[in-house]
């Protein structure tokens, strides 16, 4: 047996000291990581076992001048699965492609991905919800969300806009108001383990989300509805391809109703309007056609524009170019070369516009207001001079009908523009001279946009200044050869007509929050002095008697001033022998409350602005102006009964 | 410190018994049931709908092993003197054996399977070295200075760390420290260590090279953020360093829900940091120590070179264990599957370890006080 030696108890010694300094080394290792590295490896960690999830916030509700709720929330669904917790995919796969309406295919992409959480599909009505969770599948997420409603399906479509899948605004006020409506979303932080489940009694952090703002509109739901019906009439009436009604207040640009019939559901923004319903019109106009006759088929004077075409020059080539552009854009694409998705898009995107605010037209006659305030302005007429018209006038070697071809004979002003006769106008446009118009043009604000607040707003399409001679000079004077938006052209002759003050169109008025406390009331810029304030008066009198003596006399209303202008211009191409009617008008003449400008777009029939446009017009006012509180006028009822043998005697 | 005399005085002798060891293995037994039972019941409810399934398992094998520790150490060590041949062969033999039959699981095969529960040849095979190194050695001390009878030695052992080796690298290792450890020890030379030490570096890394995922291994070992082979150091660091210095309690650890894979195996240092912190941490190294102490004193007090190299083989195998294991979860080494002595789950593992304390205890007892 052999003892232990003195060696070995040195060499275990060794052993144990090497074994204690390799500890003593880990036991360092260990402090840094666990005090020097701790905030690094915690931070990461932590990262790892939270789960973020958000807690959508209302979106503010868009409530007009009566305190009527045009677009607001409603709960709705958003279907997910967890991949680690799901035992029978087979039957979710099944159950899920059943209610969801969905191919089975994409379900089964969407159930045996591999992630933590993958959504299948979101919007899904609150009842198909119900009904997925109530199967009680494993796996399978359910949790509720807010999607936008609109209680008046189509009230306004092109105005108010719709959000899409992430609640975002996609079109009209929604887009512009975005930030203010859209609220702050919240947040669950919850501690989940490897596979993504939610650990019980953790304790989660939440952080509330924030509502979005209301926004308040001037737009009124009556006047919009109202005008919405009288537009849906006369496009029946007339077989139009469409009709946009603008009704604001000429004083502050507040709009009170924008409509573009046919208007789409807000509710269902993806469904093209059915083409059946514009089709339907020469039945309609069967039915409803007979009461329509009977105010519309009244015997009168041809009014206007009658030779438009004739003597379309070829100034017209810009506006020509734009609208060759603008037609290829639309239809000269070859269209099989596009899938029928893209064509759809197209069509949707079609749908989607709102004419008032992105489409441009030649505004006609209508523009001949502007006219008239530039060449008062300029002093270059007054209401007593006289003018000829044999039916035409020679601008260089051209001859420039007027729409009455065998002439208004001896005229002042102020019959010239009860009479609409051209020859007077191009007279003034001659006199004016290309440099005052367009000083007037950029002084208005009809060159650069009115900053409405809507989306994609077009520019006004003019010559070039330096390529305008005579004849380009004298169709634009009567309201050719150059395209403007009705908004340009209501917001224009408003500020004419208000006493010389450029104000900007708008829908906004104020944002208040979820608990209606005020936050922001919504300032517009207004440029003051555009028109002296007697040319403003001028021009609220001239009018006035267009209405109450001349072409306009179908939108006159007993007991009440109303000023306005009729319209009547042929679209590009003028072979096509298309027409836009029009009628612009406001009361009362001489302190306007309120502007309507109605445009039926390709009228088939009679086609004069004087004839189907105004009576519309008319009927609009007669019902909104008691409901604005325009009071009909005691004394002028007397005069009114005897202006009407006016018409008669003309 | 755990001296007990004898009942009465009808012994002349003191007889020594170290209960200071037994303590403290018993104390890190139920320590370490507590904390496989924190760590592994959410493996063990999402496996096998049962929180308490490897704790189960585990208190099966601890009650074995004490059963066992229990019978060794009342036994005279000098018995197994006798079965040296045995261990060698049945080592060397089941090690084989696994190669061919063993189960196979997480990719390697390391298991047989016995019916009733599994074991694992390599945890064997250490206490085979250590019993047949002892005797060798302790048969012929003289020649230990020389350099011949040093590398006779190691290439006698050499086939049975490569059986291991083909599976099981870490434990190969293992196996090869603790007969180093304990030829230094029995060696009055220092010279030819070096020459040892370089002869095991030299085999480490011609394994190293031979396999390029070993080589992978010291990339991700530099860098565990960048691979994705990393994750496992990765959330073991996450573990520890969320611990901070008082860690986050007993059962607060996030990191063992899944993130950090096998938590209640080779990882589970890293939720004791996580869950105890710093301190916690320190703690169970200390008890370490302790126990390592006990076998240095126990060691250098034995009756004979036999008994001394026996605790010297058990002091080996522990103190390397523990040293990887924390090395390897620290991110200090690249990853190697080593578990840490007492605590991590495994059956075979727990039990070897008690019988070996049981033969430590066995040597204790043949110290007679006062013979120094």
């Amino acid at each position: 047996m052999f003892r232990n030696k003195t060696f070995n108890r040195r060499k275990l010694l060794i052993v144990f000291t090497v074994v204690m300094l390799i500890l003593a080394f880990l036991a360092g290792r260990l402090v840094y990581l666990m005090v020097v590295c701790s905030e690094y490896y915690g931070e990461k960690a932590e990262d790892l076992h939270e789960r973020e999830r958000d807690i959508k916030a209302a979106r503010g509700k868009i409530i007009d001048a009566t305190g009527t709720v045009l677009a607001t929330n409603r709960t709705v669904c958003t279907i997910s699965v967890i991949h680690s917790q799901i035992k029978e995919p087979e039957e979710i796969i099944r159950v899920l492609a059943k209610e969801l309406e969905m191919d089975e295919e994409a379900v089964r992409k969407r159930v045996e991905k591999v992630s933590s959480i993958e959504r299948v599909k979101s919007n899904v009505d609150k009842e198909v919800g119900d009904r997925i969770r109530n199967y009680g599948l494993s796996g399978v997420k359910v949790d509720e969300d807010y999607k936008r409603y609109y209680p008046y399906g189509t009230l306004a479509s092109r105005v108010l806009g719709f959000t899409g899948g992430d609640n975002q605004g996609i079109i009209g006020l929604e887009v512009i108001y975005e930030d203010y409506l859209k609220g702050t979303n919240g947040k669950i932080l919850t501690l989940t383990d490897a596979r993504g489940v939610e650990i019980e009694n953790a304790g989660e952090r939440r952080q509330e989300p924030v509502d979005g703002n209301n926004l308040h509109i001037s737009l009124d739901y009556n006047i919009q509805m109202y005008c919405e019906q009288a537009a849906k009439k006369v496009m029946e009436a007339k077989s139009a391809d469409g009709v946009s009604v603008l009704v604001m207040r000429p004083g502050n640009g507040e709009i009170l109703a924008m409509v573009n019939v046919p208007e789409f559901d807000l509710n269902d923004p993806f469904t093209l309007i059915d083409a059946g319903e514009a089709s339907q019109g020469p039945e309609a106009q069967e039915e409803e056609g007979t009461e329509a006759i009977d105010i519309f088929q009244e015997p009168e004077d041809v009014e206007e524009a009658g030779t438009e075409a004739a003597q379309m020059p070829e100034a017209t080539e810009t506006i020509a170019m734009a609208g060759q552009t603008e037609g290829a854009e639309e239809e000269g694409e070859p269209e099989n070369a596009k899938t029928a998705e893209e064509k759809k898009q197209d069509l949707l995107n079609q749908m989607w516009r709102n004419p008032c605010i992105n489409d441009t037209y030649e505004p006609g006659s209508v523009f001949k207001t502007i006219t008239t305030a530039a060449s008062f302005e300029e002093g270059v007429v007054s209401l007593n001079d006289h003018f000829f018209c044999p039916g035409y006038k020679m601008v260089e070697d051209r001859r420039i009908h007027c729409h009455k071809r065998t002439g208004h004979g001896s005229e002042d002003f102020t019959q010239g523009i009860m009479n609409s006769c051209n020859p007077v106008f191009i007279e003034l446009g001659l006199r004016l001279g290309v440099d005052n118009m367009y000083k007037y043009f950029e002084q208005f604000g009809l060159l650069s946009r009115t900053g409405i607040d809507l989306p994609g707003e077009a520019a006004t399409i003019m010559h070039k200044k330096e390529n305008v001679g005579p004849v380009e000079l004298a169709t634009i004077s009567f309201g050719q050869s150059f395209q403007v938006t009705p908004i340009q052209l209501a917001t224009t002759v408003s500020s004419l007509i208000n006493g010389g003050n450029r104000v900007t169109p708008h829908f906004g008025v104020s944002v208040k929050d979820s608990q209606g406390e005020l936050v922001e009331t919504l300032q517009y810029e207004v440029k003051e002095g555009i028109v002296s304030p007697e040319t403003s008066q001028t021009l609220r009198s001239v009018l006035e008697k267009v209405v109450a003596e001349g072409s306009g006399k179908r939108a006159y209303i007993e007991g009440f001033s109303i000023g306005g202008k009729t319209a009547t211009s042929q679209t590009l191409p003028r072979s096509a022998n298309k027409y836009i009617s029009s009628f612009l008008g406001f009361a009362p003449a001489n302190d306007p409350q309120v502007l309507a400008l109605l445009i039926i777009n390709n009228p088939q029939g009679i086609y004069y602005g004087g004839t189907i446009a105004a009576p519309v017009v008319k009927e609009i006012f007669s019902n909104i102006l008691p409901y604005l509180g325009i009071e009909k006028q005691a004394a002028p009822e007397q005069e009114g009964e005897g202006q009407e043998g006016n018409p008669a005697q003309e | 410190m755990g001296r007990e005399r004898g009942t009465g005085k009808r012994q002349k002798n003191i007889r020594y018994f170290d209960y200071t060891l037994l303590l403290i293995v018993f104390f890190l037994i139920c320590f370490g049931l507590v904390m496989l039972y924190s760590t592994s019941s959410y493996n063990g409810q999402v496996r096998f709908k049962d929180g308490a399934f490897y704790l189960k398992k585990q208190l099966q094998a601890d009650i074995l092993g004490i059963a066992v520790l229990a019978v060794v150490s009342r036994i005279d060590y000098r018995i197994w003197k006798n079965f040296w041949l045995l261990a060698y062969i049945g080592g060397i033999g089941l090690c084989t054996l696994v190669l061919f039959i063993g189960e196979e699981s997480n990719g390697a095969k390391r298991w047989l399977d016995l019916g009733f529960t599994s074991f694992q040849p390599s945890e064997a095979a250490k206490l085979a070295v250590i019993i047949f190194l002892a005797t060798i050695i302790s048969k012929m001390p003289k020649q230990m200075g020389k350099f011949t009878s040093l590398a006779k030695i190691i290439l006698i052992i050499l086939p049975m760390v490569g059986v291991v080796a083909v599976e099981n690298l870490s434990t190969a290792i293992i196996i090869l420290g603790v007969a180093i450890s304990m030829l230094f020890v029995a060696s009055p030379k220092y010279a030819q260590f070096f020459v040892a030490g370089g002869t095991v570096i030299l085999f480490g890394s011609v394994f190293i090279m031979m396999a390029s995922y070993r080589v992978e291994r010291l990339l991700i070992w530099r860098n565990p953020e960048k691979y994705e082979k990393g994750y496992q150091t990765l959330q073991g660091l996450y573990a520890i360093g969320s611990g901070g210095l008082f860690g986050k309690g007993l059962g607060g650890s996030m990191q063992k829900l899944g993130f950090v894979p096998e938590a209640q195996n080779d990882m589970i240092f890293s939720i004791i940091c996580e869950e105890l912190g710093l301190f916690g941490a320190v703690s169970v190294i200390l008890l370490f120590v302790i126990i390592i102490w006990r076998f240095m004193v126990i060691a250098s007090n034995a009756q004979d070179l036999y008994g001394a190299l026996l605790v010297t083989g058990v002091l080996a195998h522990i103190s390397i264990q523990v040293i990887l294991n924390i090395a390897v979860v620290t991110n200090t080494i690249p990853n190697t599957g080593i578990s840490l002595p007492f605590i991590s789950y495994g059956g075979t593992s727990v039990l070897f370890l008690l019988a070996e304390i049981g033969l430590v205890l066995s040597v204790s007892r043949g110290i007679r006080f006062g013979q120094e």
